[in-house]
C-alpha cells in the first residue's frame, strides 16, 4: 500500500556529502555582503551619490566658477541664472543672458534686468581666480566660466554677490569632512576601549568603566566654551573647530564603549571564543577576528547615523557660536546666512545649501540602513 | 479750592478744549478743566480713586500739541509690542521716559518731573517739586523721598556697603544735601558738578528718589521687626538688604508693587510670556485740551524669541517695533507694509557715533605689534584702504553715512572734515604710507612682511552676533589684501570678547562706536578720553583711570594724554564756551588720530508704526543716551486714532 520513492538517477561517488544545500551562498563574504546590498537600490543609489559627493570635493576650486568669498559688487542678491543653449531659436552652445542691477529704493532690495539680445556664452577650462588644484598646486583654470561683463551664478549670489554654486562646493569640502574626523576618533577610542573592557573583564572593566562615568558626568556647555576661549587667537576659524571636532571625539566615545563592552561581555562566553582561546589566540587576534565581525553590523550602522548627526550638530555649534563661523565656508555657515525671513521670501536661493545637507543626510541614512542589512548576509527577513 | 490754584495757562486749556467737548462724541463738559479718563472712570466712581482733579499736581506739565507740530489725540488703546527678553520690561522705564530732568526734542535738558531746578555757580542744584505730584499709588512725592534715598539707602552701610554712587562724588567729595521743605532738595558741592543733570537725564538714570512710604516696611530702622522678620523669611533671603533691594527695582521695573512715576505702570506679575502696562492715574502731564497723558490705556509687551520679531512684526502683531528688527528686515518688512499690512514702516537713523568701528588695541600685549598699532601712519593706511563706499551700498543701499567715528549732523559739534579726514578711499596713499613704515619685503601673493620677516596679518575680533559686521570685514579683508595686509576674522562669544579686548590680548576689535553721537556742550567727554576699558582702543589706561592706578597702565602717549587733560577741563569749567571748545578739540583729536577707525554711521533703524497709532516721528534718531529710544520722542503722547472701532 505504501508509496516507496526511489531517486531514479544513478549514485554518484564523487560526489561530496558536505555541499551546501545553497551553493550560491557558498561565497567569498564580501560577494555575499555585495550580493544582498545590491538588492537595496536606495542604498546604492546613496552609496554612488555619496562616493561622487566625496570624489567631487578635491576638485572643488576647479568646478566651481568662483572662489568662495570673491566679492561680486555689483551683483548683490543676483537670482539664480539658467543656462541655455538656443538664441533666438539657433544653437550657439551654452550661454547665460547677463543681467545687471539696480537698487529699487521703495521696497529696499535688488532688481536685476536680463539683456536678452547679448548672449554670454560660457567658456570651458578658461582662466579665473586662483586656487590650489588637489591642495598641491597653484592653478587658475576652472572648468567653465562666464566671459567678461557677464557672470554665470547657476544657483544665484549672495548678500555680498557671492556665487551661491561654488560656495556649496566649497563649504562641502568642509562640511563632508570635519564631522568625520570627530567620528573616527570617538570610534577608535570606543571600539578599543570598550573591547578591552568588555573582553578582559574583572578590574580593568571596572577602572574602565568609572572612567567612563567620570567623563560622561562632565558638562560639556562650559567645557566648549573654555575651549574656544583657550584656543591660540591667531587660529584661523577652521583650525579651531578641527580641534574642538577632536575635542568632541575624545569625548563622545564613552556610549560607543558601553555598548561594545556589553556585546563583548556576552560574545565572548561563546564557544567559537572559548575554541580559539583553547587554540592560543592573543586577545588582539580574538578580539580583532571573532568578536568585532559579530559586531560590525551595529558598528557601521551606527556611524552611519552618527555622521548626519556631526553634520548637522555642525550648524547647532555654529550657533552657540562654537562651530564653524565665516569666514569659514560651509553649509552651516551657509544656513546660519540664510537664517531669517528675508532670505526666504525675497531671495530664496540663499536657502539653497539645504538642499546638500539634507540629500547627504538622507544618503547617509540610506546607506546605513542598507548596510546594517546586507552586512549580515545569512540573515533573511 | 483746587481750581483757584490752577494756573491761568490751564483755564485758557480748557477754553481751547471746550468746542471739542461738545463735540457729540466726547462727554459733557464739566467744571473741571482735566476730563477724567475712561479708563479708571468705575474705580473714580467707588471711590478707589480720588478724581482727576486730586490726582495730578497743581502745576502739571501742560503739553501743546499742536504747538508742537502734533496731533491732539484721545485716551484709550493697547500697544502691542515685542521684546526678546523677559528682563526688557525695563524698555518701559527707558521708553516711558520720566524723569526728574529730561530732553526735549532738541537735546536741551528742561524739568519734567520737577517743577523747576536753580543752578547757582554751576555747583549748587536746587531741584524744586511740583507740589501735590503724588506716586502711582496716590501717595505724595516729596522731598522726603529725596531723603530717604540720600540718607537711608545711599549713605546705608548695608544697602550701599561703598558709599553713595560714584557720580555722587566730584574728586571724593561728597555733596552737601538739604531739604529745607516738602518741594525742595538743595545738592550742594564746593566745585561745578556740570555732568550731574545730565546724568539725571539719561535712559537708564540713577534714581535719586525713591518711594519712601513704600520701602520704609522694608528697611530695618523703619520697619517693624516681626514683620520684617517675617517677610525676610518668606522671601528666602538672608537680610533685610537683600529684601529691600530686591522690592526696590526702579529701573528693571519688576515689582509691581513699587510704586512709580513713569507713564505706564506694570499689571500683573505673571511669568507669563505676556507683560501688561496700564496708565498711571497720577501721571504729571496733560494736554493742553485737558486729558491726561499718556494717551495709550495699556501697553502689551510679549516676549518672543529674537528671530522672531521681523516675521510677528511683518504680520502685523506689533503696533510699535524697532527693537530686535535691522537693516536685514527691511525688504520684508516694507513688501509686508505695500502688500496692505496695517503697519508703516518707518526709517530713523542710529544715533550711535558709528554703526561700525574698528578698535586698533593700543595696549596690545605683543611687544612689536604694539608698536606698530600706535604708528598713525599705519591706522591711516588702515583707514584709507577701506572702501566704505561698498560697504555702504552692499549694507544699507548707500542709506547711511560713511565716515570716520565723530559728532553727527544733529549734534552742535559735527564737523565735514572730521567726518572726511582720513577716511576717503585712497589705496595708493595707504600704500606709500606702508612703505614709509618699511613694510617694503612682500610674500608672492603681495602681502607685506614685517622687518623680522613674519607676514603682516591682522587679527581682528569680533563679537560674531551681527551679520553686517561680518560682511563688512568681507569687504576689508578684500580692501586689505590690495595694499598687503592679511586679515583674519575670529568671531568670539560678546563676553569672551570683553574678557578678550580687558586683559590686553586682542590686537583690533569691532563694535559700535561711541552711544552718544550727539554730543552737547553739556555732555561729559569721559567716553572720549582714556578713562573706560569700554572704549577697546585702550583698555588698560581705562582700567587705570576707573581703578585710581590699581590696575592697567598710566597713558603715554601724548595725544592721549591731552585727551585727559581736556576732560578735566571739562570737569571744571562752567560756561559754555568753554565746554564748547573742549569737546571740538577732543572730536578733532580722535578724527586725526583715529583711535578708533569709524566705517559709517547713521544707519537706518526701522521702526514698524501701526497705521492707526498716530504722532509717530517719520524721521528721528533712534538713540540709546541721548534719546533713551522712544523715549525723548514722548510715547505717552502717540496715540491710536481708531479707538472707537475697537
Amino acid at each position: 500500500m505504501s508509496n516507496r520513492y526511489i531517486d531514479p538517477a544513478p549514485y554518484d561517488p564523487d560526489s561530496e556529502a558536505s555541499t551546501p544545500a545553497r551553493p550560491d551562498l557558498d561565497a567569498p563574504n564580501w560577494l555575499l555582503i555585495w550580493r544582498k546590498f545590491r538588492r537595496h537600490k536606495l542604498g546604492l543609489a546613496s552609496g554612488l551619490f555619496l562616493l561622487v559627493s566625496y570624489l567631487m570635493m578635491p576638485f572643488a576650486g576647479f568646478i566651481a566658477p568662483y572662489s568662495p568669498n570673491e566679492i561680486h559688487r555689483d551683483h548683490l542678491y543676483a537670482a539664480p541664472q539658467l543656462v541655455r543653449l538656443f538664441h533666438k531659436g539657433e544653437f550657439i552652445g551654452p550661454f547665460v543672458y547677463p543681467e545687471k542691477a539696480t537698487a529699487d529704493l521703495v521696497n529696499f532690495k535688488w532688481d536685476y534686468t536680463t539683456d536678452y539680445e547679448n548672449p554670454a556664452k560660457l567658456s570651458f577650462f578658461c582662466s579665473g581666480s586662483k586656487h590650489r588644484f588637489l591642495g598641491l598646486f597653484e592653478t587658475d583654470k576652472h572648468l567653465f566660466c562666464a566671459p567678461e561683463g557677464a557672470t554665470v551664478f547657476l544657483w544665484g549670489a549672495d548678500r555680498l554677490g557671492r556665487d551661491v554654486f561654488s560656495r556649496i562646493f566649497y563649504g562641502g569640502q568642509l562640511s563632508l569632512t570635519v564631522g568625520l574626523i570627530g567620528i573616527t576618533v570617538s570610534f577608535i577610542l570606543g571600539i578599543t576601549i570598550g573591547g578591552i573592557s568588555g573582553y578582559f573583564g574583572g578590574v580593568i572593566d571596572w577602572f574602565t568603566q568609572r572612567v567612563i562615568e567620570v567623563l560622561r558626568s562632565i558638562p560639556e556647555l562650559p567645557l566648549w566654551l573654555a575651549l574656544s576661549a583657550a584656543v591660540p587667537s591667531d587660529w584661523s576659524p577652521v583650525a579651531v573647530f578641527f580641534i574642538i571636532s577632536v575635542i568632541l571625539g575624545l569625548l563622545d566615545w564613552p556610549g560607543l564603549a558601553r555598548a561594545v563592552r556589553s556585546k563583548f561581555l556576552s560574545l565572548r562566553e561563546e564557544e567559537f571564543v572559548r575554541a580559539a582561546e583553547m587554540m592560543g589566540a592573543k586577545p588582539s587576534r580574538i578580539i580583532r577576528k571573532h568578536l568585532l565581525p559579530n559586531f560590525s553590523s551595529h558598528l557601521i550602522a551606527s556611524a552611519m547615523l552618527s555622521i548626519p548627526a556631526m553634520i548637522l550638530g555642525e550648524t547647532a555649534l555654529s550657533f552657540l557660536g562654537l562651530g564653524l563661523r565665516a569666514p569659514a565656508v560651509s553649509w552651516g555657515v551657509m544656513l546660519n546666512d540664510a537664517q531669517n525671513l528675508a532670505s526666504i521670501e525675497i531671495y530664496p536661493w540663499t536657502a539653497i545649501p539645504m538642499l546638500p545637507v539634507i540629500f547627504v543626510v538622507l544618503a547617509f541614512n540610506f546607506l546605513g540602513d542598507a548596510m546594517r542589512d546586507s552586512l549580515d548576509p545569512y540573515s533573511y527577513d | 479750592m483746587m481750581r483757584i490754584l490752577q494756573p491761568v495757562a490751564l483755564l485758557l486749556a480748557a477754553a481751547i478744549a471746550s468746542p471739542v467737548v461738545a463735540d457729540p462724541d466726547m462727554r459733557p463738559p464739566n467744571t473741571s478743566p482735566y476730563h477724567e479718563s475712561e479708563f479708571w472712570e468705575d474705580q473714580v466712581k467707588y471711590g478707589i480713586l480720588p478724581p482727576i482733579e486730586q490726582r495730578l499736581p497743581e502745576q502739571p506739565i501742560v503739553v501743546d500739541l499742536a504747538a508742537k507740530g502734533r496731533k491732539f489725540g484721545q485716551q484709550g488703546g493697547t500697544l502691542r509690542t515685542m521684546i526678546t527678553r523677559s528682563k526688557d520690561i525695563r524698555q518701559m522705564v527707558v521708553y516711558g521716559y520720566a524723569r526728574l530732568v529730561g530732553y526735549d526734542e532738541d537735546y536741551n535738558l528742561v524739568p519734567d518731573l520737577l517743577q523747576d531746578v536753580i543752578v547757582t555757580e554751576g555747583r549748587i542744584f536746587t531741584l524744586k517739586l511740583r507740589k501735590g505730584h503724588k506716586w502711582s499709588d496716590g501717595k505724595p512725592f516729596t522731598s522726603d523721598d529725596f531723603r530717604y534715598w540720600w540718607q537711608d539707602i545711599a549713605n546705608n552701610k548695608n544697602l550701599s556697603p561703598s558709599g553713595p554712587p560714584s557720580f555722587m562724588r566730584l574728586d571724593g567729595e561728597l555733596p552737601r544735601v538739604r531739604f529745607p521743605d516738602e518741594t525742595t532738595v538743595i545738592f550742594e558741592w564746593s566745585k561745578p558738578n556740570p555732568g550731574f543733570l545730565v546724568r539725571l537725564a539719561q535712559a537708564r538714570p540713577p534714581f535719586i528718589y525713591r518711594p519712601a512710604h513704600y520701602l520704609r516696611q522694608f528697611h530695618k530702622v523703619y520697619a517693624d521687626p516681626q514683620s520684617l522678620a517675617k517677610q525676610i523669611a518668606k522671601k528666602k533671603v538672608r537680610s533685610w538688604a537683600a529684601l529691600h533691594n530686591k522690592r526696590d527695582n526702579m529701573y528693571k521695573f519688576n515689582n509691581p508693587g513699587l510704586p512709580t512715576l513713569q507713564p505706564w505702570i506694570p499689571a500683573d506679575t505673571g511669568k507669563d510670556s505676556r507683560r501688561q502696562f496700564v496708565r498711571n492715574p497720577f501721571f504729571h502731564r496733560v494736554d493742553s485740551r485737558g486729558w491726561q497723558l499718556p494717551y495709550i490705556d495699556t501697553v502689551e509687551m510679549s516676549i518672543v524669541g529674537k528671530g522672531l520679531v521681523a516675521a510677528k512684526s511683518n504680520a502685523g502683531e506689533a503696533d510699535l517695533q524697532a527693537r530686535g528688527l535691522n537693516f536685514q528686515n527691511v525688504p520684508i518688512l516694507k513688501k509686508g507694509e505695500m502688500e496692505g499690512g496695517n503697519y508703516r514702516l518707518n526709517l530713523w537713523q542710529n544715533g550711535s557715533a558709528s554703526q561700525i568701528a574698528i578698535y586698533p588695541n593700543l595696549n596690545f600685549s605683543n611687544a612689536k605689534w604694539h608698536k606698530v598699532l600706535r604708528d598713525i601712519r599705519f591706522r591711516k593706511a588702515l583707514s584709507l584702504s577701506i572702501d566704505r563706499v561698498l560697504i555702504n551700498r552692499v549694507l544699507y543701499f548707500g542709506l547711511a553715512v560713511e565716515g570716520n567715528m565723530t559728532a553727527l549732523p544733529a549734534s552742535p559739534f559735527f564737523s565735514e572734515e572730521n567726518l572726511h579726514k582720513n577716511a576717503q578711499f585712497d589705496p595708493a596713499e595707504a600704500n606709500r604710507l606702508l612703505d614709509e613704515m618699511g613694510f617694503t619685503k612682500r610674500l608672492g601673493n603681495g602681502q607685506r612682511l614685517m622687518p623680522d620677516g613674519l607676514p603682516l596679518q591682522v587679527l581682528i575680533e569680533t563679537a560674531g552676533e551681527r551679520q553686517e559686521v561680518e560682511s563688512a570685514l568681507q569687504i576689508i579683508t578684500d580692501n586689505w589684501r590690495d595694499i598687503g595686509i592679511g586679515l583674519t576674522i575670529r568671531p568670539l562669544d560678546r563676553d569672551i570678547l570683553r574678557q578678550h579686548v580687558f586683559s590686553g590680548r586682542t590686537m583690533m576689535s569691532v563694535w559700535y562706536g561711541w552711544d552718544n553721537g550727539i554730543p552737547t556742550p553739556d555732555t561729559p567727554p569721559d567716553y572720549l578720553a582714556p578713562r573706560a576699558q569700554e572704549f577697546f582702543s585702550w583698555p588698560k589706561w581705562g582700567q587705570y583711570y576707573q581703578t585710581g592706578g590699581k590696575a592697567g597702565e598710566p597713558v603715554d602717549m601724548p595725544e592721549a594724554k591731552r585727551l585727559l587733560e581736556l576732560a578735566a577741563i571739562w570737569e571744571a569749567s562752567t560756561d559754555t564756551d568753554t565746554k564748547s571748545q573742549v569737546w571740538r578739540e577732543m572730536l578733532k583729536i580722535h578724527a586725526e588720530q583715529l583711535f578708533g577707525i569709524g566705517i559709517l554711521a547713521e544707519a537706518p533703524q526701522p521702526v514698524v508704526v501701526s497705521r492707526h497709532l498716530e504722532n509717530v516721528p517719520q524721521k528721528a534718531l533712534w538713540a540709546w543716551d541721548p534719546g533713551a529710544h522712544f523715549g525723548i520722542h514722548r510715547m505717552d503722547e502717540f496715540f491710536f486714532n481708531n479707538v472707537e472701532d475697537d
